[in-house]
């Protein structure tokens, strides 16, 4: 059975600065946590969020592109999450811009726990022609 | 520029100063730990070198630039103490080269300048990252604010 592609297509023009996804929901493990400290070779890694990309999450759930790459990232650490915890995502749009000719969306959230506490905030810069990654480094 | 506690230890700030090096050789198992760990289960250009050709044009994988963050977060939270660091700090990267399998990445600081904050010193670093032929492939800033809690009286 072929699963039908329900997102919108990305149009970066009509893009809106400030959209804000449906809030994302998840609850992170001791086993999440456990992989991400041995992927990142540090034992006392504390912000195993990161690896969620919770930022574009919603995102790539919406809209469909062709693919992209993280041109830079800004990680702001608040509390360590707490396994077993549920963390609740809030991300948006929050830029966009034109630069060389190659369009770049920024998105930007921060999770919170059941608790209420403020983990991290993460922003990021996403080159939305990820194929330039092979013109401009080669194999 | 004033002196800061951090854990047990006595930090002296300074501008010009050393964070760091933090040194982190890439492995395929690695970056397929770090895409496992948030579920990501499907190749992807992190993972699968045919997804890497479609998406990207490289003949391999890539590490995520997110990868390199949680290095550079490391590299300031030794430096700062967690107890300070993880409550404080932040990592801002541009990503200018890719990091592959393989490669041995290099990450350093220097403290550019120190700030008054209300809560503290705002103590601010220039962040770089080098593979082992010395191609920088990322480069940026990060800071900590040590709580005025954690600073010597004021001389």
């Amino acid at each position: 059975m072929v699963e039908v592609d329900s997102r919108i297509p990305l149009d970066w023009d009509a893009l809106e600065v400030g959209e804000t996804f449906e809030k994302y929901e998840y609850t992170l493990t001791q086993e999440m946590i456990d992989e991400y400290r041995r992927g990142v070779m540090d034992p006392e890694a504390a912000f195993p969020t990161i690896s969620h990309k919770v930022d574009v999450r919603q995102f790539n759930a919406k809209y469909s592109d062709n693919g992209s790459v993280n041109a830079r990232c800004a990680f702001h650490c608040y509390n360590s999450p707490i396994p077993g915890k549920r963390l609740t995502v809030t991300a948006w749009v929050a830029d966009k811009y034109l630069r060389r000719g190659k369009n770049y969306i920024v998105t930007e959230a921060t999770s919170v726990d059941q608790d209420g506490r403020l983990i991290d905030r993460v922003i990021t810069h996403e080159l939305k022609q990820p194929s330039e990654v092979g013109k401009k480094w080669g194999g | 520029m004033g002196r800061v506690e951090c854990g047990q230890a006595f930090l002296q700030v300074r501008e010009g100063d050393q964070v760091g090096p933090l040194v982190k050789e890439i492995t395929q198992e690695a970056i397929n730990l770090f895409e496992g760990s948030a579920g990501h289960s499907g190749p992807s250009q992190f993972t699968d070198e045919e997804a890497a050709r479609e998406t990207l044009g490289t003949s391999g994988t890539v590490a995520s630039g997110r990868m390199s963050v949680s290095f550079a977060l490391e590299l300031m939270r030794r430096h700062f103490g967690s107890d300070v660091f993880n409550h404080t700090g932040m990592v801002d990267l541009r990503f200018i080269r890719p990091v592959r399998p393989g490669d041995t990445i290099t990450f350093t600081g220097e403290v550019t300048g120190t700030s008054r904050e209300a809560n503290g010193l705002k103590v601010n670093v220039k962040v770089e990252a080098q593979n082992q032929r010395g191609d920088t492939t990322g480069v940026g800033s990060g800071s900590a604010i040590v709580p005025n809690a954690y600073l010597p009286p004021e001389e």
